[in-house]
């Protein structure tokens, strides 16, 4: 009695597992299978992490708020990039051309740009610095970049940047002879018009200063 | 030998239902092998057509470039995932791992048909892919943004992209029957040490496609989300990137043609052996060569990259690691050359071939040396040194590899003798021709030739129309073999079970010529087959 029932008990335990010893090796290669596939998938936020944490390419840090380390008497030149992207119709360039600062020390720089288009674009930009390694010791504390900005037709906007250059690159034996960087900034039309086409019934022609009439957080870049 | 237990195998299947509904392992493998024959003459077309436009300077009748970027991009795809992974892979492997470790029929038989019509469904949508909205002239790398839909609008590079998934699960699918067969169903007495090497090579390449086509799996899906449902994987105007799409794309693509020549690798072991009736010299150190190969294979993508802005450091460590693969792919030649000395060779068409492919891999080899080079691919990237390149060990290298899987085996598949005298003729002509064809492209990519260009400045005249005249050479070549083959399937002379005497000791060539429909079905002794 015992028997038949412990045979029916394997039998319906054996539906779900594989009953031979191929079936297991196929399970087992079709996990392989899954994981590397997910690794592939999983490719896009560690790239994005993987830049963030080392730097690579020149990807920029961000900080929260104004650091608390000394101020150190070292004057690095920072000097800045502006490029548009061709089917954006904006002209975009830096205010000032090159800033000394100390490590350490906060700077604010602007950089403005013009829509010379009819319409409301939304704009997005990316960024990095070179020398690439300064990357990992450029920390932005406030940035137009973190956000798409959106400009009427005709209108320009002076956009700031706060960022200072961190003492630790003296320790870096790497990077420690860097004696400009360059932050360079391209500006694309964002995939995401949305809040352009809000803006497509208001017929304001406007040139002022100040910032944006409206910005959107997005995950910040860098 | 058949007893009431056997009785029940007479039983089989006739029509067209025996092909479409196959589960015997070697009709799947003739099917592939007739898969990649007709793709070969679609791919070979292409390269025709492209040596025809560049045979001169200026346009001679190719007035649509994107016709001919799409012809490029077709050449290569063709070629890559329906002539030389389905008649290496499917074909040959599908033949030959069941009987060399003595087995009647693959882990999956059902599945092993489900791979096969997948490759055929992927070969029909990619020509689909070619023939409607202009075609993909994307090249086979389909980077974005050019891949994008901004600048390729229309449904073409979509098609390319489901074909590519369709051979891409076929390819997985059969990966998982060979590893299943190799590892589970060898015959007793045949430890993963007395494998024939073909076993060896088939094993690591299949473990190669597992971890690496996922991957491009996992791309093209994310190009596909970025074409059609707004996805921004690739591009910047959504916080994407197009140099990801390249590191995926390489991460796959690397691997990629270490799995393109790794089974070559193993026909070459089994013909040499043969025809020196002598083994393997140093038969441990050919299949840990192998996998040596496959594993630094997957850690040096970025050699095809280094133009895309990495740091210094970068560069040296793929310069570096990609430079290191020479080493095991050394301790290959040098054996094969081993087994040769002393032995008693004799000089038929397959090992004509074998010959043939050790020394000219050597040349496409030490060129990918020079490539492999940060420094100097500034200079190559992108032009036609990296064409002569890769074309010497794939066009050459594992095409060679496959003429001559086809003259060692073809008597085992149809029962038939090859003319001898004919396939040598054959042999030279396309010796001839894929030398003329692609050793001037060193030349012209040293001057600078760019790639993938329909017309060049005049200075690059001279080794473009020898080129070209290489491929009307290699296309008789080409031609003369589809002559050998119709004289052989048409002969009737026939062959012994083991037309190659004492030196071929893999299973095969225990079984009659052509092989039976069902073979070892009981299974056979493996004794003191000698390996190590």
């Amino acid at each position: 009695m015992t028997d038949t029932k412990d045979k029916m008990k394997l039998q319906t335990s054996d539906m779900r597992e594989p009953k031979t010893r191929n079936g297991v090796t196929a399970v087992i290669l079709f996990g392989l299978v899954v994981g590397m596939t997910g690794l592939a998938f999983a490719s896009d936020p560690l790239y994005r992490i993987f830049c963030q944490v080392t730097g690579y390419g020149g990807t920029t840090k961000v900080a929260e708020a104004v650091p608390d380390s000394q101020i150190i008497d070292q004057v690095v030149t920072v000097r800045f990039d502006a490029n548009v992207n061709k089917s954006l119709a904006w002209r975009f360039k830096p205010v000032q051309n090159t800033i000394k600062v100390r490590l350490g020390e906060p700077a604010i720089a602007f950089y403005e740009a013009t829509n010379v288009s009819d319409k409301a674009i939304v704009g997005t930009a990316t960024f990095n610095v070179a020398p690439f390694k300064a990357g990992e010791y450029f920390s932005k504390i406030e940035c137009f970049c973190f956000t798409e900005q959106v400009l009427k037709p005709g209108q320009t906007v002076q956009m700031p940047v706060t960022f200072f250059v961190d003492p630790a690159i003296l320790k870096d034996r790497n990077s420690a002879d860097v004696k400009t960087i360059t932050l360079s900034y391209t500006f694309f039309a964002s995939d995401d018009q949305s809040e352009a086409l809000k803006l497509k019934t208001l017929q304001v022609i406007s040139k002022g200063q100040g910032s944006t009439l409206s910005s959107r957080e997005v995950i910040p870049k860098g | 030998m058949s007893d009431t237990a056997h009785d029940h195998h007479d039983h089989r299947p006739t029509g067209w239902k025996r092909w479409v509904y196959s589960t015997n392992h070697k009709d799947i493998g003739t099917m592939y092998l007739a898969l990649a024959m007709v793709a070969a003459i679609v791919g070979a077309a292409a390269s025709v057509v492209i040596r025809m436009e560049l045979h001169q300077p200026g346009i001679q009748f190719i007035t649509d470039f994107q016709f001919y970027n799409v012809l490029v991009t077709a050449h290569g795809f063709i070629m890559v995932f329906f002539v030389v992974m389905p008649a290496l892979i499917g074909g040959f492997g599908n033949w030959f791992i069941p009987l060399m470790v003595g087995t009647p029929d693959m882990a999956f038989p059902r599945m092993n048909n489900l791979s096969f019509w997948l490759v055929a469904a992927g070969l029909v949508l990619l020509v689909i892919a070619g023939l409607i909205d202009g075609g993909p002239g994307t090249g086979w790398t389909v980077y974005p943004p050019l891949a994008n839909a901004d600048y390729h609008p229309g449904m073409a590079v979509d098609f390319g992209i489901l074909a590519l998934h369709l051979a891409g699960a076929s390819s997985i699918l059969g990966a998982i029957n060979f590893i299943t067969t190799i590892i589970n169903m060898r015959a007793p007495g045949m430890t993963f040490h007395r494998m024939p090497l073909f076993i060896w090579a088939m094993l690591l390449t299949a473990i190669l496609l597992l971890l690496a086509i996922p991957v491009l799996a996992g791309a093209l899906t994310m190009l596909l989300t970025d074409r059609n449902f707004g996805t921004a994987f690739f591009s910047p105007e959504g916080g994407g990137d197009p140099i990801l799409w390249q590191h995926l794309f390489w991460f796959f693509g690397h691997p990629e043609v270490y799995i393109m020549i790794i089974p070559a690798f193993g026909v070459i072991s089994e013909i040499v052996s043969t025809f020196s009736k002598k083994p393997i010299f140093g038969y441990l150190g050919m299949a840990y060569a192998m996998a040596a190969i496959g594993v630094v294979g997957f850690v040096v993508w970025a050699h095809h990259m280094y133009t895309v802005g990495f740091n210094v450091e970068t560069r040296a460590y793929f310069t570096l690691a990609t430079m290191v693969i020479a080493v095991p792919t050394g301790v290959k030649i040098f054996s094969w050359l081993a087994t040769m000395w002393g032995g008693s060779i004799k000089f038929d068409t397959p090992m004509l071939y074998a010959m043939g492919f050790i020394f000219l891999f050597v040349v496409g080899g030490v060129t990918g040396v020079t490539l492999a080079n940060a420094g100097s691919d500034m200079a190559f990237h992108d032009t036609y040194f990296v064409v002569a390149h890769f074309h010497y060990v794939l066009s050459i290298a594992a095409i060679f590899a496959m003429y001559a899987g086809f003259f060692y085996w073809i008597g085992k598949m149809s029962g038939k003798q090859y003319p001898e005298g004919l396939a040598r003729l054959q042999f030279w002509i396309t010796f001839v021709g894929v030398n003329v064809l692609f050793f001037p492209q060193h030349f012209a990519g040293m001057a600078g030739m760019p790639r993938r260009i329909p017309d060049y400045p005049d200075a690059y005249a001279g080794w473009n129309m020898i080129s070209s005249y290489g491929a009307y050479i290699t296309a008789i070549g080409g031609l003369l073999f589809f002559v050998v083959l119709w004289k052989t399937l048409t002969s009737k002379e026939t062959v012994a079970a083991n037309q190659w005497g004492e030196g071929a000791s893999t299973l095969e060539w225990t079984v009659a010529s052509p092989a039976p429909f069902h073979t070892h079905e009981d299974t056979p002794k493996v004794g003191s087959q000698p390996a190590e």
